[in-house]
């Protein structure tokens, strides 16, 4: 067999037939990829597009949420753990004697001989 | 609108499913075709075909219109088929069990298949480069140039491929071709 008949032998032999079994197997292929897909690899190519795309609107019942806990915070921070409700008014008075203890210079004990 | 396939790959790169079982019913025919003749087995097939599908859907974002898409599905295909051909432990010809005698045929009709069947023994034999070569050039009809687009080589190491698988056949199949010629 020469080479031109050793050729056409490969073509015939190869020459792409779609058969029953090719059928039914793509098929069975085509049903199992009718299920969930799994997640997509991300490209950092789109990270761009999808920063833009944010949505930024504020979800007000969050902020308002926010809001409630900074004015509690602040009125906390005004008025102090430490005193009760009703002495709110009264005049803070500072420890300023303790302070003063603090700063104040210890004496000499005594001349140096 | 456009449903060429790097239109449908523009749109599974967006999540879009629908495109995807469109890419999917137009190539998984063809791809569990060319894995059964790489692999010369239909189950191997059809799973290297699902999984060569769900890369396509996996990656689809990152894939960049470099080469045509059935260029580049046919070369995961390929390499997928190639991975599994080394994990798989090799079976004997002889173990096979599949050839019959030609000496049992008989007509011109009965011979011929004998000698494709023979002969597709004979390239189920071949080392598993030699013959994806062989199965992209003489079964997917591409050339020598997309043959190493697909493989991930060069058209002269091709052209080496494809010689070397045809001397192995002819001597796998001395014999036969003797008595035809």
């Amino acid at each position: 067999m020469n080479n031109e008949q050793f050729e056409t032998l490969l073509k015939g032999a190869l020459k792409r037939e779609p058969s029953q079994a090719d059928a039914e197997a793509a098929a069975r292929v085509l049903k199992r990829l009718a299920g969930p897909l799994p997640r997509q690899k991300m490209s950092l190519r789109q990270l761009p597009g999808i920063l833009l795309k944010w949505d930024f609107a504020p979800s007000w019942p969050r902020m308002a949420a926010l809001a409630c806990c900074a004015a509690a915070g602040f009125m906390v921070g005004i008025a102090g753990l430490d005193r009760p409700f009703d002495q709110l008014d009264a005049p803070f008075m500072s420890a300023s004697r303790d302070f003063g203890s603090i700063f104040e210079a210890e004496p000499f004990g005594g001349a140096r001989q | 609108m456009d449903d060429s396939d790097e239109a449908l790959m523009a749109r599974v790169a967006r999540g879009d499913e629908p495109a995807f079982r469109a890419l999917a019913r137009r190539h998984v025919p063809a791809m569990v075709a060319l894995a059964r003749r790489i692999l010369g087995n239909g189950a191997d097939a059809e799973d290297v075909a699902q999984e060569a599908m769900l890369r396509v859907w996996r990656h689809a974002p990152r894939w960049q219109p470099l080469a045509q898409f059935r260029t580049w599905l046919t070369r995961v295909v390929v390499n997928l088929c190639l991975d599994r051909k080394r994990r798989t432990p090799w079976v004997a010809l002889e173990a096979a069990g599949e050839i019959v005698d030609p000496g049992a045929s008989a007509g011109e009709k009965a011979e011929a298949d004998e000698r494709e069947r023979l002969l597709a023994a004979a390239i189920e034999e071949l080392p598993a480069r030699q013959r994806s070569a062989i199965v992209l050039t003489y079964t997917e009809g591409m050339s020598n140039a997309q043959v190493a687009e697909v493989l991930g080589t060069s058209v002269s190491a091709v052209e080496t491929l494809l010689v070397r698988g045809k001397q192995n056949l002819r001597r796998a199949l001395g014999d036969v071709l003797d008595e035809d010629s």
